[in-house]
């Protein structure tokens, strides 16, 4: 099952500063296979989506960027900044809170709970 | 894995361009993105065209500039909240504004009218553009943009031609007709045939083109199509002329005693300096010009300025002029050198302001004048 993008779009953001968390630095090509990669196929990001939360996210100081050139062409390469490693905490937090409630909103204890 | 040639990466960034991304950042991050996805999913010999174009294809929905939007709307959005309580807080101020300054309009209290004008501006430079900006994120269809759009203008235009008439700047009612006649033809019609044809809608639409339609109706009721009348300032025109003509055939000669002349130039300075008050309010200049054009610059009759309203400059200036007649009255003793104080402008009632108008002052205090430069030629006369 591939979820849909409204479920995504939400939820985007979250993802992009906790992978980067995670892996120091990335590349936009990369962040769509680590997700697929880490997901089973089931969450695919799609350029559409990527690239306008990262130039947001840059935008907002959330995190700074890198280019590198690989022959012709420039690689972005995205790293956390100070502000954006308080705020994938404050994200996270947030989604896991929302998840919880989502579970008592949906009655979907038992699933979770084997999580 | 494939090779990309330098050839094939100059085509897909072309392309990329071609399909209308312009941010140079964003050309580059999908540029190598593509390339990515080609190195690492297309065989060695494999048909490099059909494979970018079935490719790209999977970046969007209906047009690859999509993602260029979205990404405008997410930094351009950035400030929404921002936004959004400026639009708010400008709105809660212009409300204020208008009240107090209504208030204090109909007090006679000064501030009324900087209070108003700045709710105007407000209104029309702040809350409405914000308005718009923020609303039309809300609406996806281009035809309920547009019809915000027009309202959004209609609604600064109608808060601008008030202002420009209250300030009496030209161009007010030609903006005024303007914004009725686009309410009706344009706004109207569109706004009431999209609203209907969506049941959710179609009630609000219905009563609210009403809503629309009478009080634009009655605005328009209230409007006067004829050009405002710049005859009312001929008769003050013609009394300068007179006064002119009398102080020229007088001359410099003095034929008042000496206390008499002090007094008869002290009224004259002080007629001058209240005329100039008036004046300043509606040619910005304190004395008519030699080439004054009564047709172009169209003085209208319209209430006093705020200087003349409680105790301020011009209010003052009226009683100086009562005391200086009254003295120059009792020096001259004769009843027909005397200058008639009832029904003058020192017979105002400084509670009743409203009564009067700006061309009654110019009218009332030249007379003032022709009388004393009349009581001149008497004595002249009578040597």
């Amino acid at each position: 099952m591939i979820y849909s993008s409204e479920l995504i779009k939400g939820t985007l953001k979250t993802i992009v500063l906790k992978l980067l968390s995670d892996n120091t630095r990335m590349y936009g090509y990369e962040i769509t296979q680590k997700v697929k990669e880490l997901t089973f196929n089931k969450i695919q990001i799609t350029e559409g989506a990527l690239y306008p939360t990262l130039h947001a996210l840059e935008s907002d100081g959330l995190v700074t960027t890198e280019t590198e050139y690989i022959g012709k062409r420039v690689r972005k390469y995205y790293r956390l900044s100070e502000s954006g490693k308080g705020k994938t905490v404050e994200k996270v937090n947030e989604l896991a809170d929302f998840m919880e409630t989502m579970v008592f909103l949906l009655d979907l204890k038992p699933r979770v709970a084997a999580l | 894995m494939y090779r990309l040639s330098e050839k094939q990466i100059d085509f897909i960034l072309n392309d990329i361009g071609a399909r209308g991304v312009e941010m140079a950042s964003l050309q580059q991050s999908l540029l190598d993105h593509v390339c990515c996805i080609i190195e690492q999913n297309l065989e060695e010999n494999g048909d490099f065209e059909s494979f970018y174009n079935t490719t790209i294809q999977t970046f969007y929905k209906k047009e690859l500039r999509e993602i260029e939007e979205e990404t405008i709307l997410l930094l351009t959005f950035k400030n929404y909240y921002k936004m959004k309580k400026v639009m708010i807080f400008s709105g809660a101020v212009s409300v204020a504004a208008f009240m107090f300054g209504s208030f204090f309009k109909v007090m006679h209290w000064p501030g009324a009218g900087i209070m108003l004008v700045c709710a105007i501006m407000l209104v029309s430079f702040l809350f409405l553009p914000l308005l718009f900006i923020l609303k039309t994120r809300e609406l996806d269809s281009l035809k309920n943009k547009v019809i915000l759009g027009i309202g959004t203008v209609l609604g600064i235009m109608f808060c601008m031609s008030t202002l420009f008439k209250v300030m009496h700047w030209p161009g007010a009612n030609m903006m005024w007709l303007i914004g009725i006649a686009i309410a009706f033809l344009l706004f109207l019609p569109f706004y009431f045939f999209s609203g209907i044809r969506n049941p959710e809608t179609k009630m609000n639409t219905i009563v609210s083109s009403v809503i629309i339609v009478i009080v634009v109706g009655n605005l328009f009721m209230l409007t006067n199509l004829r050009p405002n009348n710049p005859t009312k300032i001929f008769t003050y025109l013609q009394s300068e002329a007179l006064l002119a003509k009398m102080h020229h055939s007088v001359g410099d000669t003095s034929v008042l005693s000496a206390d008499n002349q002090k007094l008869a130039d002290e009224i004259n300075s002080t007629c001058k300096a209240i005329k100039a008050l008036v004046l300043q309010d509606e040619i910005g200049e304190p004395v008519l010009p030699k080439d004054f054009d009564a047709q172009k610059e169209m003085i209208i009759e319209s209430s006093l300025g705020d200087a003349f309203m409680a105790g301020d400059k011009g209010q003052q200036l009226i009683l100086k002029l009562k005391t200086q007649v009254e003295q120059y009255n009792s020096a001259v003793g004769n009843t027909d050198s005397q200058i008639a104080v009832a029904n003058s402008v020192m017979d105002m009632d400084f509670a009743r302001m409203d009564l009067y108008t700006n061309i009654f002052v110019l009218n009332n205090v030249t007379q003032v004048q022709l009388q004393l430069a009349n009581a001149v030629r008497n004595t002249m006369a009578g040597r």
